[in-house]
């Protein structure tokens, strides 16, 4: 295990040498640089991962004008209107500009063959996957800082030695094959879950959780021992500082000194590993979605690539990315919020 | 950690216990994939229909599935494909990922700003809805759904190389080796490539088992295959629809799918214990102020499923 070093650009200084007081002006000029410096590598971030997702449409070798008119009708006439009713005609950069113009507007075109609005379609499954994720978020954190934090204060002990065993099991298995085994264990040898289908929220709470507990436990697994084994390795080496030393001689409670001087030091590393896992997290909700039979996010796109409808495919990944680095902007927020200077600069 | 990294050889890995058994396991699986359908009992495409759902016997050492068909032959037969192709994506990552990573260094400030933004951009990708996006695209062959799983993997490769090349790159030898008049390919070849091997073959191994996972994911929905043939992943799937009847069946494709992946992690512990390599450098997706460095044997291969 390497050391765990958490260093704060731009404002680096000799060890133990008081920070210079900085001037009002100056703050706000460096707190705009800041702002400036995070937009200008997450625009590009958007902007090249939008184009990426608009591109793979372009790379396809289907007509979708040919396809939309049917066999018979796809004269080159017919094919040359539609192609420039749909923009087909003109460059990729056009197209791709008023795609994203029209995506930012919440239209994401419609699907060639049933004609339905892909924002409707996407709307009516992003319930069944936005539960799972979240849920399995929840557990994730709960179950994964539970463990690494039991395991990171009775180091070496029998609980410890057990977390970590069962950490490395866990990383060897897939989320469907979890998914499978829960299956197999909670709702066909013992009748305690539903195995398949999805129930809203509106049905009420219980029957909404019950359908989704299963697939985000499966989901949250893995996540939860990359939580617990990141935050047991950092919670060691912040229990070990001389400031929680310090505080305990001064007499604070232990559950305040773990809470407020521990954990909030040694969270920083597990949850840089959760914005790691999150685009994983989607994709095993997939997994998820077809062990359990969800009608979600994933049964979508997999119908739609099978039927090669690019808008709807497009439109899956847009939103899929978006979400991905809205969780990221938000776990870093966390972090800034975690590591904030006492100055009231958020570093 | 020190900057000077002994390069290690096979013999200095394999004095690990661990090590020992994860080159075994993956011997086995190497034996299988080479030879896996000729040294299969049974053929793995015979239909018998008075065996159903047989439990382990002596003519059937694992069992038969729901066509009667024998499941030892059907798991040896299916390695083949399942390794081969997650050795393609590896492949693919290596090369897409590790020569720009070295690269990144030595060409400057903006092609350094957009190699690491396009990585930052692949990585708000999930697989699955990017390698099934893709053979919405480009066709539905597990050949071609290789490509982009292998696009995927190459940010972790591009980030590991690019940290252990920036360490090296700035050592005061290869300062005095420029001085001395060395031209850069030739830095990069004596000083750096070799310092920097260490960190690749962890992550390689660790991105094998991470491919392996999507493998076996894809092949699980269905991509890529048509239904005779035997994957591991095809086989866990069609267990699945009949759970009633069998519900131990999915646990052995299953964990043959977990032994392979847990050899090689092992087999990157290994090596990154032996060397000293691999830290590898989780910084944040997006940016932020703070850097981060996690810690060892966290960044291990997770499934991608």
């Amino acid at each position: 295990m390497t050391v765990i070093t958490l260093t704060r650009g731009g404002t680096a200084d000799a060890a133990g040498a008081p920070p210079p007081r900085r001037r009002r002006g100056l703050r706000v000029r460096v707190a705009l640089a800041r702002i400036g410096g995070g937009l200008a590598v997450l625009v590009p971030i958007v902007f090249l991962s939008s184009f990426i997702t608009y591109c793979l449409g372009a790379l396809s070798n289907s007509n979708p004008a040919a396809t939309i008119l049917g066999q018979d009708a796809a004269t080159p006439a017919a094919v040359a209107r539609l192609d420039q009713a749909l923009g087909l005609d003109q460059s990729l950069i056009v197209q791709y500009w008023n795609w994203l113009v029209q995506a930012l507007h919440g239209n994401l075109g419609r699907s060639y063959f049933t004609q339905i609005p892909v924002s409707q379609s996407i709307s009516q499954r992003l319930p069944v996957d936005l539960s799972i994720a979240i849920l399995a978020v929840i557990l994730a954190i709960v179950i994964g800082g539970t463990a690494g934090t039991v395991a990171a204060i009775r180091r070496g002990g029998w609980f410890d030695r057990g977390v970590t065993a069962v950490c490395s099991v866990v990383s060897t298995l897939p989320a469907f094959v979890v998914g499978i085994i829960l299956v197999v264990l909670f709702a066909v040898s013992v009748h305690a879950f539903p195995a398949n289908g999805y129930v809203g929220p509106s049905a009420g709470t219980g029957p909404w959780l019950s359908h989704i507990f299963l697939p985000s436990l499966a989901l949250s697994l893995q996540v939860a021992s990359d939580i617990a084994r990141q935050l047991r390795t950092s919670l060691v080496q912040v229990l070990d500082q001389n400031y929680i030393t310090g505080a305990k001689v001064r007499g604070l409670p232990y559950r305040r000194i773990l809470v407020r001087h521990a954990l909030r030091n040694a969270a920083g590393p597990a949850l840089v590993t959760l914005g790691y896992d999150f685009p994983q997290m989607l994709a095993g909700a997939v997994a998820a979605e077809a062990v359990f039979s969800l009608p979600g996010l994933g049964q979508l796109l997999l119908e739609s690539a099978e039927t090669r409808d690019i808008p709807v495919v497009q439109g899956l990944l847009l939103v899929i990315s978006t979400f991905v680095i809205v969780v990221n902007l938000v776990i870093n927020t966390t972090l800034n919020w975690l590591y904030r200077t006492d100055d009231g600069m958020s570093a | 950690m020190s900057g000077r990294r002994p390069v290690i050889g096979p013999g200095s890995i394999l004095r690990l216990p661990s090590a020992r058994i994860a080159v075994g396991v993956l011997a086995v699986i190497a034996i299988l994939a080479a030879f896996g359908s000729t040294l299969a009992p049974q053929n793995p495409l015979a239909i018998n229909a008075n065996a159903l759902f047989q439990g382990p016997s002596a003519h059937h050492l694992l069992g038969t599935d729901y066509l009667g068909r024998d499941v030892l032959s059907r798991l040896m037969a299916g390695t083949r494909l399942s390794v081969l192709t997650a050795l393609e994506a590896v492949g693919i990552g290596l090369v897409l990922g590790a020569i720009p990573g070295i690269a990144t260094v030595f060409m400057g400030r903006s092609f350094d700003f957009t190699a690491n933004r396009v990585s930052d951009a692949l990585m708000t990708f999930p697989s699955i809805f990017f390698v099934v996006a893709v053979t919405a695209a480009l066709g539905n062959g597990l050949v071609q759904a290789m490509i982009p799983v292998g696009i995927l993997l190459a940010p972790a490769f591009f980030r590991v190389t690019r940290a252990a090349t920036l360490e090296h790159a700035r050592a005061q030898y290869v300062e005095a080796a420029e001085l001395l008049g060395a031209s850069k390919l030739h830095v990069i070849r004596v000083h750096v490539l070799r310092k920097v091997l260490p960190n690749i073959m962890v992550t390689t191994a660790a991105m094998t088992a991470a491919a392996l996972l999507t493998v076996s994911f894809l092949t699980f929905l269905g991509i890529g295959v048509q239904p005779p043939t035997p994957t591991w992943g095809g086989i866990l799937s069609s267990d699945l629809d009949y759970l009633s009847q069998a519900p131990w069946a999915p646990f052995i494709p299953g964990a043959l799918i977990a032994v392979t992946v847990g050899a090689l992690n092992a087999l990157a512990d290994a090596v990154r214990d032996r060397s000293g390599a691999g830290t590898l450098v989780a910084s944040p997706i997006l940016p932020t102020d703070l850097s981060l460095e996690l810690a060892d044997g966290d960044r291990q291969s997770r499934s991608i499923a």
